[in-house]
């Protein structure tokens, strides 16, 4: 569990969670990445920028 | 063998590939955070091959050529990357080898680039060189619009967006094709169905299963073939009654097409590096 930095829920994080998996907040619907795993902590995840894609 | 994994930001493709290299035995992977990363001339990460999946174009191109430098290799290489990364270049590669693609004008100006456009006839595709997810697609209609957004264009700060790609607009009925090419075999082909002209699934288009043919197959092994090869996939138009090819993709999304396809495309993408780090 890791705390969402925008609502404050707690959000489940699963065993094989990596750093710099984006997940969602299941509260408030907002894309976070997961900081660090030891301990778990949650950032909100950056915004999209020009050159993103495949 | 170390198999090195360039990323950024872990989507759920990259989660997929991470769980599909742990059922390969004898492969330790090697998580390589471009944001953590600093490159030297000189020094060599500890891997035998890099699979690229960095989110950022101008990160995997120059990451991936410093990277060769050092003698790794990589799935994609930074050629592959470097062309398919800009709609110019891929469309030449796609010309030098035969590939059919919708007609195109490259122009520089915004006086050029009105007369590319009145050249091929409306309603065309202005395209940014660089870039995905259809963001910043312009389907233009008429002589009005085109000067309007060859104008906002001009003006957006980026040089980047002074180098207008245009692209013939053609008539899909609704959908394309995403074909899925991993070595010298197509693994799979989805549709993309949007009411919507623009059919990218990032924009709410609708994946399902296109069964392969050998015309698909053979026309998506060749646009692979012209970019260099590797782990790509191709976006095909049904057009004027025949395929044509409209981009080709080489940090490859596909959270869409496994279960639609019955495909396991992380897997066919792990087993594939794995074979490059053991040759």
């Amino acid at each position: 569990m890791a705390e969402c930095p925008v609502c404050g829920t707690e959000v489940p994080l699963g065993a094989g969670t990596v750093r710099g998996e984006l997940i969602e907040c299941g509260d408030c619907g907002s894309e976070l990445e997961v900081l660090t795993t030891d301990p778990m902590t949650l950032g909100e995840a950056p915004e999209a920028e020009e050159d993103w894609g495949e | 063998m170390r198999v090195g994994f360039l990323h950024s930001l872990i989507r759920k493709e990259e989660k997929l590939l991470i769980d599909a290299f742990e059922t390969i035995n004898d492969v330790e992977l090697v998580l390589l955070d471009d944001r953590q990363l600093v490159f030297d001339l000189h020094s060599r990460i500890d891997v035998d091959v890099v699979l690229e999946r960095c989110i950022n174009h101008s990160r995997a191109v120059h990451g991936l050529r410093f990277l060769e430098s050092v003698g790794i290799r990589c799935v994609n290489n930074s050629e592959v990357a470097r062309i398919c990364g800009d709609k110019l270049l891929t469309a030449v590669a796609l010309k030098e080898h035969g590939i059919p693609q919708p007609d195109v004008r490259i122009a520089f100006t915004e006086k050029s680039a009105l007369r590319a456009i009145e050249e091929i006839g409306y309603p065309v595709v202005l395209k940014p060189a660089v870039g995905s997810w259809g963001r910043l697609l312009s389907k233009v209609n008429d002589r009005d619009a085109a000067e309007s957004i060859l104008e906002h264009k001009a003006i957006l700060g980026s040089y980047h967006h002074s180098i207008f790609f245009i692209q013939k607009y053609m008539e899909k009925r609704g959908r394309d094709i995403r074909s899925f090419v991993v070595g010298d075999e197509c693994i799979a082909a989805i549709y993309r169905t949007s009411e919507h002209w623009i059919t990218n699934t990032a924009r709410g288009a609708v994946a399902s299963n296109c069964p392969l043919d050998t015309e698909i197959c053979e026309l998506s092994l060749g646009a692979a073939q012209a970019v260099g090869g590797g782990v790509l996939a191709v976006d095909l138009l049904e057009a004027e009654g025949r395929l044509l090819v409209n981009e080709v993709n080489y940090t490859m999304e596909f959270r869409n097409s496994i279960d639609t396809t019955g495909v396991n495309i992380p897997q066919k993408v792990a087993d594939y590096v794995a074979a490059v780090a053991s040759q």
